[in-house]
């Protein structure tokens, strides 16, 4: 077998690419998006990899069907209220973060 | 065993490695399985024809079967893990491969197969797609095919460009693992396009890591320090142009670090390993490092009880066991101590702080290990090849 085990990975961290308003983002082939029976919390499952999802990366994921990213803001911003330029950032930061990571694919 | 150390909050596992067989028609001489494979026997399938040997009375002696596979697999999924990598050896090597990947996938985990694609044709891949197989990480030895197969001590190379054909034809996602050494390292950028060519999802490039027979051949694999800083250079850049397409993951040369690696993100918090016989590991290993430490066998205990109570997995678990210099070091809860396999390997005591630490009293061990790769010639250095349980009992 393998001698790099996934238990001994340094991940590096990259810049980021702007992601435009139209882009679709959607959960990358070979990811699963799960329920965590342990803890009900929402994981993204890939090779070697989990990540725990937060609410703001659950309630954007949960909507990475087609839709736009204009469309996640707007549908996110109705739903709690929030200011629609500070959610853009956000949702902007955490699709980057993702799609850095390849859990997402935007097209 | 102190009462505190029983009864303390204990972590949930989240990955089972599952080695179901040490038999591997590949003899890479940096596996990471043990040289002595303690007690476990098996026979070799015979990787040229595709064969399997007649299985005699002893055959695969001591391997969990098939439904042992499965309880494993569902106290596992019980106990909280969500990601199960069948790996070995070879896993292709046992037949029951695609029954145990959709038991896995039954219990919820996600299913990773960590293969030489020795074996892997038409039909397996199908199956183990029906089956609900959610990626395959297939080892390459270099990009060109001398040097893999001269690496690999086995013709492999074209069988393995072929079977990452079948593996896209049939839409499985696709990683392509790469251990790096001293003779394949200034292949990197090659290494890097093939799995561009081949349309891989993602590259492992990991530097090999010094256990079981890359302990044995380390003067052979270590790489020089021109070599390790030309590569890192090499992965960076890589990694920067492929973001968003391929995932490169390149796992560091430790003993080239001054600081030492975060093992298994902490002794019995994460990760699991079952060997072939259905030992209990904290790490695959484990077994051949710390040879004081008695492990738990699923035949004998549930996995509960293993991950939570046995010696094996809350002897270096939490930080109450540490030494100095970690014990009072601001980084005990980053890198907790580094490894406990290597700090065995290297000083003679499992809980010693890593030797690859600055801060370690034994560092100079592994500097000795250091100076002599850039004072030897290349020509002098020759490596054993892995060979296959029941070859090595003969020895």
């Amino acid at each position: 077998m393998c001698s790099g085990q996934c238990s001994m990975r340094f991940i590096m961290l990259m810049a980021a690419n702007p992601i435009s308003d139209a882009t679709q983002p959607r959960i990358a082939k070979g990811v699963r998006l799960q329920v965590d029976s342990a803890t009900g919390k929402t994981v993204l499952l890939f090779p070697e990899g989990i990540v725990e999802l937060n609410e703001t990366a659950q309630e954007i994921l949960s909507r990475c069907d087609g839709r736009t990213l204009s469309e996640i803001v707007r549908d996110l911003a109705e739903e709690y209220d929030a200011d629609v330029a500070a959610l853009a950032a956000d949702v902007r930061e955490t699709l980057t973060d993702l799609q850095q990571r390849k859990l997402i694919e935007l097209t | 065993m102190p009462a505190t150390k029983t009864h303390m909050n204990v972590p949930r596992p989240y990955a089972l490695l599952a080695e179901i067989t040490h038999r591997c028609p590949l003899h890479c001489p940096y596996c990471s399985n043990p040289t002595d494979y303690c007690r476990a026997t098996a026979t070799v399938a015979d990787p040229e024809s595709g064969r399997r040997s007649a299985r005699p009375t002893t055959a695969h002696d001591g391997e969990l079967t098939t439904d042992e596979w499965k309880r494993v697999i569902r106290e596992a999924a019980a106990l909280g893990v969500l990601q199960i990598g069948f790996s070995g050896g070879e896993p292709l090597a046992r037949r029951d491969l695609t029954e145990l990947v959709h038991a896995a996938r039954e219990a919820n985990l996600y299913t990773n197969l960590i293969t030489s694609g020795i074996g892997l044709d038409d039909d397996r891949v199908r199956d183990l797609r029906d089956a609900g197989l959610d990626s395959v990480q297939l080892s390459f030895q270099s990009d060109q095919p001398d040097l893999s197969d001269e690496i690999a001590g086995a013709r492999a190379h074209r069988r393995k460009l072929d079977v990452a054909s079948k593996i896209r034809a049939a839409e499985i996602p696709l990683s392509l693992n790469f251990v790096i050494h001293r003779r394949n390292i200034d292949r990197l950028p090659q290494m890097i396009e093939l799995a561009e060519s081949l349309g891989a999802e993602r590259v492992e490039l990991a530097n090999v890591q010094f256990y079981g027979w890359a302990f044995l051949n380390r003067a052979a694999l270590l790489p020089t320090y021109e070599q390790v800083a030309r590569a890192r250079e090499i992965a960076t850049a890589a990694k920067a142009r492929l973001a968003g397409s391929i995932e490169i993951f390149y796992v560091l040369p430790d003993y080239y670090e001054s600081r030492p690696k975060p093992c298994l993100n902490g002794w019995g918090q994460r990760y699991l390993t079952v060997n072939p016989i259905g030992d209990v590991l904290p790490c695959p290993t484990a077994s051949s490092a710390i040879p004081d430490l008695r492990f738990e066998n699923v035949r004998a205990r549930g996995l509960d009880w293993i991950w939570r109570e046995s010696e094996s997995f809350t002897r270096f678990r939490g930080t109450e066991w540490m030494p100095e210099p970690c014990r009072s070091c601001p980084q005990r809860e980053i890198d907790f101590g580094g490894c406990r396999c290597q700090a065995a390997l290297l000083t003679g005591n499992a809980a010693n702080t890593d030797p690859v630490c600055e801060f370690s009293p034994n560092r100079a061990s592994v500097d000795a290990v250091l100076r002599d790769v850039s004072s030897s010639s290349d020509h002098a250095r020759k490596w054993t090849y892995r060979v296959n349980p029941k070859l090595l009992a003969h020895l």
